[in-house]
């Protein structure tokens, strides 16, 4: 199985890849300025918070970058791997010592306080723009790789979050269809709960707790018609009367209706509850599609992605974006990379191995989106869909949102008092 | 044999001193050559070490102070603030109850981690059959990555798979969400922190019993003393200087503990876990903010400078 699925992507990475020959300049590649692999030469860094481990790094250095040396033989490309969980520290200490490498693979979110600092190289002056972005992206998913106006960034893989329900779990308490609404959504999760005689949880109703508590509230935040920052990102607007409901909707859910205790699945959580049955229904990343290819795909047709949907339609897009530090040596090369990383036939082939969502509109018609439902719901729903993030100072304080809502779970603090603690913080950074 | 006659250079100096005034010029000079082969031979040798020192120690630490009174954002140059780092640490809530946190693990790890060790090393140094293997069993978490280390104790602490609800549920008591719980969350951390320490203190006693003169357990028989008995009354007065010691590194580990609580906990939840050394790594790491790291690192190093201080005082007589 683990052989058929490796040449079966290898067979579409070399489709894609024959593909690209003829589409070089696509996508992000469609740039103002075509550049000219004879006259672009040099040695370039390139640090990726995907592509780790033996299956990423097998993907990008003997499938993906041979293909780059095709086109641009002379240039060479120095990898560094990281894992999102430390691309800070590899960031800080690149920039503290003056070696920020050429190309950066960056978060969602991530992109504003580089820019804001100059870290970042104005991708305009490279020859692209947001207008030739827009064409082959969504708005909102341009928009993450902007600050102030300029184009710093462009899209390769989103990471999205939506709910999922356990069809066969729900239909055998009676009902056909994921939930389209709170008052749904809670009374299917208090049906579906189930507890042994003693109390201790046997099945979330709802589960929230297998995933990074600020993501989980960001998407109740975005359902409940939510927002993270005011228009021009210079004040919190999470602990509106929308927050407020969302985080208090979260805490109900463990306190009041009881759908889920504190502990019963964690981030660290190998399998996730959804896959097992320990979860009716939950939050869950797209690549959960995936996991369930792998774990067991039997449940894949019970599998059922929903928008949460409350005062507005909740989904939460995170994702990785290229950009090229403002003091590369070798700009073009760089810009080179970012390209061809960023194009139709690389950006498939990494979101493929990692089973995320490709940025590229034009992808929704792969074969590869097409046989995965979650990826395919996802890139049909991407305009609903909300990023974090916001002001350049979202990297200081997004690491504070986890235990303000953990806070507010554990009864520790009222939602409001949760949140208007949390925003006196964020307020705090914005201004400092 | 004073400390003066063991050292070769200072007994050097000494010698000299006691040369009679007459001949002192003659002799100072020739003496001075070969004095000043020795300390030139003497400085070659703790260059690397001056050196080292110098640049990874002495360095870092005044940078560090002078960070500390900065606002450095790694993006730009370091802005002199004065005590404004200082001030808004000591007004915010949770670097507070990180140092509550600090505080708590090491009172309840070193001391039992100590009590632990100092048992075992008595136990593994009665000369049976496996106790080689036993040692190395005791030692082995200490030279295993604490990362790994935290990973299994993830899995024994899981609420639903752990071992440890397990062995709980067969006794009849409920488990816990151990590393979830805010109640729970802490204790769990310092159960790790001293399970993970008995090694080294463990092997430091096993070092300092195997000094003990065996003469003082054979007058003590012959005496009549139980096992209790010479253990309270010879062992742990012997054991006495090791013991300072073992105390005073195992109190600077406990304050920077860090990687446990990174891989267990993350400091939640809602900061129930968070330590001073998480708080640094926070404040430089995740908020880009460099001069308030370093304040809260000087805070750290302030704190386990005092303990120190504090330990040399009471131990004086024994070094």
């Amino acid at each position: 199985m683990e052989v058929k699925s490796r040449m079966r992507r290898t067979a579409s990475v070399a489709m894609v890849a024959l593909m690209g020959l003829g589409l070089a300049a696509c996508s992000a590649g469609e740039a103002d300025t075509e550049l000219n692999p004879d006259e672009i030469s040099g040695e370039i860094s390139l640090l990726t918070p995907i592509f780790e481990g033996s299956p990423g790094q097998d993907l990008l250095e003997d499938e993906l970058l041979p293909q780059f040396y095709e086109e641009y033989p002379n240039v060479t490309v120095n990898v560094d791997y990281t894992t999102y969980g430390n691309l800070n520290e590899k960031l800080t200490t690149a920039v503290v010592s003056g070696l920020v490498p050429d190309v950066m693979l960056m978060g969602v979110g991530w992109i504003e306080a580089f820019a804001d600092k100059g870290v970042l190289a104005d991708l305009g002056e490279l020859g692209l723009s947001e207008d030739t972005l827009k064409e082959s992206y969504t708005d909102e998913i341009v928009e993450a790789g902007m600050w102030d106006g300029n184009v710093y960034a462009v899209p390769i893989m989103l990471d999205t979050r939506f709910g999922v329900a356990r069809m066969d779990i729900l239909k055998e308490a009676g009902y056909d269809s994921p939930p389209s609404s709170w008052e749904e959504l809670i009374e299917i999760a208090e049906a579906t709960t189930v507890r042994s005689s003693n109390g201790s949880l046997e099945r979330a109703g709802f589960d929230m707790m297998s995933l990074d508590a600020r993501q989980a509230f960001e998407t109740i935040l975005f359902s409940a018609g939510g927002e993270l920052f005011n228009d021009d990102a210079t004040a919190p607007a999470f602990n509106s009367d929308e927050g407020v409901a969302a985080l208090g909707l979260m805490a109900d859910l463990v306190n009041k209706y009881e759908v889920e205790d504190i502990g019963f699945t964690s981030t660290d959580d190998i399998v996730n509850p959804l896959i097992n049955g320990r979860a009716a229904m939950g939050i869950a990343h797209n690549n959960l599609w995936t996991q369930a290819q792998e774990a067991d795909p039997t449940v894949l047709d019970n599998l059922e992605p929903f928008v949460i949907q409350g005062e507005a339609s909740g989904m939460f897009f995170g994702g990785t974006l290229a950009t090229v530090a403002n003091n590369s040596k070798n700009p073009q090369a760089a810009r080179a990379l970012l390209e061809f990383l960023s194009s139709p036939d690389a950006a498939l082939a990494a979101n493929e191995q990692r089973g995320n969502v490709p940025a590229l509109t034009e992808l929704l018609d792969s074969d590869y989106v097409q046989s995965n439902r979650f990826v395919q719901f996802a890139m049909e729903n991407l305009d609903v869909a909300q990023r974090e993030g916001g002001p350049s100072q979202w990297l200081e304080v997004r690491g504070d949102f986890a235990p303000a809502v953990q806070g507010a779970l554990l009864g520790q603090k009222t939602p409001q008092e949760a949140l208007d603690d949390l925003a006196a913080l964020v307020q705090t950074a914005i201004d400092r | 044999m004073t400390t003066t006659e063991r050292h070769p250079i200072r007994g050097a100096e000494a010698a000299a001193k006691q040369v009679s005034p007459s001949t002192a010029p003659k002799k100072r000079k020739r003496i001075s050559t070969a004095e000043k082969k020795r300390r030139r031979a003497g400085w070659l040798m703790i260059t690397p070490s001056v050196i080292h020192v110098g640049l990874w120690t002495l360095i870092p630490v005044i940078a560090t102070f002078y960070l500390s009174f900065t606002d450095y954002g790694i993006f730009e140059a370091p802005k002199w603030i004065w005590f404004d780092n200082y001030v808004e640490m000591f007004n915010d809530a949770v670097f507070m109850q990180s140092i509550g946190n600090t505080v708590w693990y090491t009172f309840w790890t070193v001391p039992v981690s100590m009590a632990v060790a100092v048992v075992v090393a008595v136990l593994l140094n009665q000369g049976f059959k496996l106790q080689k293997f036993y040692r190395t069993a005791f030692f082995l978490p200490q030279v295993t990555a604490t990362v790994a280390i935290a990973m299994v104790w993830l899995w024994i602490f899981n609420p639903q798979y752990g071992l440890l609800n397990a062995m709980l549920e067969t006794l009849g008591i409920p488990g816990q969400a151990w590393l979830v719980d805010p109640q729970w969350a802490l204790p769990a951390v310092i159960l790790v922190g001293a399970w993970q320490g008995i090694g080294i203190k463990m092997l430091i006693y096993i070092a300092a019993l195997q000094n003990i003169d065996e003469s003082l357990y054979e007058a003590a028989s012959l005496d009549g003393a139980s096992s209790i008995r010479k253990f309270f009354s010879i062992t742990v007065p012997m054991l006495k200087p090791a013991t300072f010691f073992v105390f005073i590194i195992s109190i600077i580990g406990a304050f920077q503990v860090f990687d446990q609580i990174y891989v267990l906990t993350d400091g939640g939840p809602a900061n129930a876990t968070t330590m001073m050394t998480y708080e640094v790594y926070r404040s430089a790491f995740q908020e880009f903010r460099m001069g308030m790291a370093s304040a809260q690192s000087v805070v750290l190093f302030a704190f386990l400078l005092f303990v120190t201080l504090i330990s040399r005082r009471v131990t004086k007589e024994e070094d």
